[in-house]
């Protein structure tokens, strides 16, 4: 498990790295190759820019050279030819003119090399010879030269043809004007964009230098003052240079200079033997495109860190996903082990269980054997048999109960139950248990409304059993059990009644460990002190199988100990038969009970039947009572006294208010025990009859009832509970003569007439010459020879006669649920159990008939 | 002998019995009549002609006589062998019919016992 959990694990990080590792590699890639990109863009760009800004500045040089040149034609067209030198108002228009037009100079040119100056200081030429050429050939021709001052001056000449004063041949007329003026016109100085540019010839020697050019040739600046030339030497980059301007050409590159990436680009200008050479610096371009490049990789970085954070964020979410997934697989199999682990444990237990009983029956048998002669002997092992065979049964019983649970065929069937029934069966028959184990037995009922409900009676009592045998299993003698059922409100509403029912104990509690699994299949808890208790372990399972099934819950509350309480609340439908209205004489009665709460229900009850009932705690103040009462000439008439009382118990009470009062006052004595062994002494001690506990209002009732009817009565007879079935005849299907009588006499106790049918054949005929409404009801037992009772059953209801649907109730020995079922297949009402049991026959007899 | 004691030596629950029928001369009265009942001797031949539903019908019936005597005793073994004997033969109900009978004598031995010491 862990093993594969590691693995995963490290899958997802190996895998999350190697994602992480390509994003970064991807995105750096894609910053560096689109960086070059981008710069090559840059480069291209720049020598585009960079060539068309010389080209402007070299047009823009031309244009202002012309300018001036058209300018000097236009001077030159004004005079007259010859007549220059004669005519003094000529020259003066003509000075007015260039001076108008800013020329410093202007003077003719004549073929010995020498200026005839109009006005301005006397001009020299630099650099004569192709000067003299171009204008003797008749062209427009600009060079540099320097006044008497020697400042510097372009010239500008046009051809002409004047003859000057002196007799000289006259070339050209020359205007000229100070370098400066070029160089601001032409803006050749470095300007705020960092541009300069100079003006050479061909031989590197400058025409015009900008201000830090400090050498006179440029080629010398190159080669004393750089290394490198974007990437030549400057040997080779003057070469490449001048073979470009030898050739006309246009000239770019670019360089480095102090960090600084320049632009070069060397351009022919018209009119001279000269060249533009201009310089730019890719500084604002530069950071242009440097800030691009920097907002590229910043968002490239960005979206990278973006991806990379979902990418994580991914990874995490399905991280976490997987190791939940890994987590509740853990818990599965740890769950399925456990359940695999206790069914074997199970298994290996319940083995074991299964072969002490089994090895005891088997070896009592086999002592049993050896000693058929020895009857004491025999009948020790038998018992000893008995009782394993019974542990045996419950073991089965239970693994059975269980398999039906779990592969789901447990049903309920809910049918109308009387809770006084279901706690007085339950109480009797943990009763001998309880005898045995020496313990105290409490039963307490109060605020019952309603003792009839639709049920599982076979269930409810499973449970309550259940619940019961473990308290008395787990409590050490002495100790003291208690079982209790209350009812409330339910808030399923009006049709429904919610009862409590808690079963306490002061035995030996649980761990709380073993309370979170107690109501799990196949636990036990596994300790010294229970491994001596028998037990499946699955009792507890089962409770809560069919209290959840009946849609009650069921809690405990326990702690090692300190004893055990289970309390189950239930949501029942009240069943709709009324109950009878019970009324008895207002008599004074007094209950005296240790419990209070059994003590206010009782009295409540007794209030509501017109007793006027008061209730105290124990015997002394019961005696106290009894007195105070007879000397305020208004006595109690009944008394009901518990048997197990704090102080005086309630037989000895009951001595003492006999001598006080003499023998007329009924007084009856309550016990959740069975009073069988106590009679004879209770008898003795004056008591005139038992009620035992659940106290149900019916229970009470039905007790005092007779003290009403026949105030003498002694021992309550529970023939007398049962009136209102004198002169009904039932028919008895029944083939044994024994039991025949003894079912006579027993209901013949009612007022019934019964009539005997020996076998099912017999019942349905003597059924069938019987006038219709001559019986009132039938009872069946099941197995018959000549006719079994089912089929006895469906003849009659098949009969053509208006009282073919009378109630017939099966009577058997087997108490199987098939049984019943059967039973009610075959289309008969009911079912009782054997041995006959007169209330239960006079109760369904009642219920039948009536509908 | 008493009743009581009787019940004591067949086995049975006489406070039950005594609960159910509720006076002793009715126990009294149904305890003389077993003797008569036909049912045991109904299951032994069944049994000897290896009839085995017939044998079933009589273990039943003597459990149901028994449930309404409270003879615990013959009850129980009778109740098992019904049991054996429900769906036929079952290798089972020998020892158990094995131990009816011991318990019927048990019983029928007891009976007589106390009819023996009633006053003539």
């Amino acid at each position: 498990m862990n093993t594969i959990q590691n693995k995963t694990t490290r899958f997802l990080w190996g895998s999350l790295i190697s994602v992480i590792l390509l994003c970064v590699c991807v995105f750096s890639f894609l910053a560096f190759h689109m960086g070059s990109v981008s710069s090559r863009t840059v480069n291209e760009v720049g020598s585009l820019y960079m060539s068309s800004m010389s080209e402007q500045l070299s047009l823009h040089f031309e244009t202002t050279i012309n300018l001036n040149l058209e300018q000097m034609e236009a001077l030159s067209g004004i005079m007259a030819p010859d007549r220059i030198h004669e005519d003094p108002e000529q020259q003066a228009l003509l000075t007015s003119y260039a001076k108008a037009l800013d020329f410093q100079y202007l003077g003719f040119y004549t073929r010995q090399n020498d200026f005839e100056m109009l006005y301005g200081s006397h001009l020299t030429v630099t650099d004569p010879g192709p000067f003299m050429d171009s204008l003797s050939a008749g062209q427009k021709k600009v060079a540099v030269g320097e006044d008497a001052e020697g400042n510097s001056v372009i010239l500008m000449g046009v051809p002409s043809s004047h003859a000057p004063s002196q007799g000289h041949s006259c070339v050209a007329l020359v205007g000229a004007m100070p370098v400066d003026y070029i160089t601001q016109t032409l803006s050749l100085e470095e300007n705020s964009n960092h541009e300069y540019s100079h003006i050479i010839r061909i031989d590197g020697s400058f025409v015009i230098r900008t201000s830090d050019a400090s050498r006179d040739n440029y080629f010398d600046r190159v080669l004393s003052l750089y290394d490198n030339v974007g990437g030549k030497t400057p040997q080779e980059y003057i070469a490449d240079l001048s073979a470009a301007m030898k050739a006309g050409e246009d000239y770019s590159s670019e360089f480095t200079i102090g960090g600084e990436r320049r632009h070069l680009h060397c351009t022919r200008l018209a009119n001279s033997e000269w060249y533009l050479i201009t310089f730019m610096p890719y500084n604002t371009m530069g950071s242009i495109l440097n800030h691009l490049n920097r907002q590229w990789v910043g968002s490239a970085l960005l979206g990278a860190s973006l991806i990379l954070a979902a990418i994580l964020l991914v990874f995490a979410g399905y991280f976490r996903m997987t190791r939940r997934q890994m987590e509740e697989l853990a818990r599965a199999w740890h769950d399925a082990d456990a359940a695999t682990k206790a069914k074997s444990e199970f298994l290996s237990n319940m083995s074991h269980d299964i072969r002490t009983p089994m090895n005891a029956i088997v070896g009592m048998t086999a002592i049993a054997t050896a000693n058929l002669d020895d009857r004491d002997q025999v009948q020790n092992c038998l018992k000893k048999i008995t009782l394993s065979s019974k542990h045996l049964l419950g073991l089965i019983n239970d693994v059975l109960d269980m398999s039906k649970i779990e592969s789901g065929k447990m049903t309920l069937s809910m049918d109308q139950i009387s809770l006084r029934e279901v706690m007085e069966s339950v109480v009797s028959i943990v009763q001998p248990q309880v005898r045995i184990k020496n313990q105290q037995f409490h039963v307490s009922i109060h605020d019952i409304s309603t003792e009839n409900v639709y049920c599982d009676s076979v269930r409810l009592n499973q449970v309550l059993l259940n619940l019961l045998s473990n308290a008395i299993k787990f409590t050490p003698e002495g100790g003291s059990v208690t079982v209790a059922l209350w009812e409330e409100p339910s808030p399923k509403g009006e049709e429904h009644i919610r009862i409590h029912l808690s079963v306490s104990d002061t035995g030996i509690g649980m761990t709380p460990e073993f309370k979170e699994r107690i109501f799990e299949s196949f636990s036990r808890e596994d300790s010294a002190r229970v491994h001596r208790t028998e037990g499946t372990g699955l009792g507890m399972a089962i409770t809560k199988y069919i209290v959840d099934a009946m849609e009650g819950s069921i809690a405990v509350d326990s702690a090692p100990g300190q004893g055990t309480r289970f309390q189950i609340t239930l949501d029942l439908e009240k069943a709709d038969i009324s109950e009878p209205e019970m009324i008895l004489p207002n008599w004074n009665m007094l209950v005296v009970d240790d419990d209070q709460l059994l003590c206010e229900s009782a009295a409540a009850s007794l209030q509501s039947m017109g007793f006027r009932a008061d209730w105290c705690q124990d015997g002394e103040s019961a005696l106290q009572r009894i007195l105070q009462r007879r000397e305020q000439k208004d006595p109690y008439q009944i008394i009901l006294l518990d048997w197990k009382l704090p102080g005086i118990d309630g037989v000895e009470t009951a001595r003492r208010i006999r001598h006080t009062l003499g023998s007329e006052v009924p007084i009856l004595l309550i016990s959740a025990y069975d009073w069988g062994e106590i009679e004879t002494q209770a008898k003795t001690a004056g008591i005139s009859g038992f009620i035992s506990k659940p106290l149900f209002k019916s229970t009470l009732y039905h007790c005092l009832k007779q003290y009403a009817d026949h105030p003498q009565a002694q021992i309550p007879d529970p023939n007398q509970l049962t009136p209102d079935l004198s002169g009904k005849r039932v028919l008895l299907a029944e083939d044994n003569e024994l039991n025949w009588e003894i079912a006579n006499e027993l209901l013949s106790g009612l007022g019934l007439t019964l009539d005997w049918a020996e076998n099912g054949r017999l019942c349905l005929d003597m059924f069938q010459d019987s006038e219709p409404g001559y019986y009132d009801a039938i009872l069946m037992d099941i197995r018959m020879p000549v006719m079994t009772g089912y089929e006895a059953a469906r003849a009659i209801r098949a009969l053509d006669r208006p009282d073919a649907g009378l109630p017939i109730i099966a009577m058997t020995a087997d108490a199987f649920a098939e049984d019943v079922k059967k039973a009610l297949d075959a289309g008969m009402d009911s079912h009782i159990a054997k041995p006959i049991d007169v209330r239960e026959v006079s109760r369904l007899l009642k219920r039948y008939m009536r509908d | 002998m008493t009743l009581q004691e009787c019940y004591a030596a067949l086995g049975g629950d006489y406070q039950e019995v005594l609960g159910r029928l509720r006076s002793e001369s009715l126990v009294q009265k149904f305890l003389l009549k077993f003797p008569d009942d036909p049912s045991y001797s109904l299951l032994e031949t069944s049994l000897a002609a290896e009839n085995w539903p017939e044998a079933f019908r009589g273990a039943h019936t003597i459990k149901g006589v028994c449930q309404n005597l409270s003879f615990t005793a013959l009850y129980r073994s009778s109740s098992q062998l019904c049991d054996a004997l429900r769906d036929g033969f079952h290798p089972q109900a020998l020892p158990l019919a094995h131990q009816v009978e011991q318990d019927y004598r048990q019983t029928m031995a007891a009976i007589q016992a106390f009819r023996s010491s009633l006053p003539a």
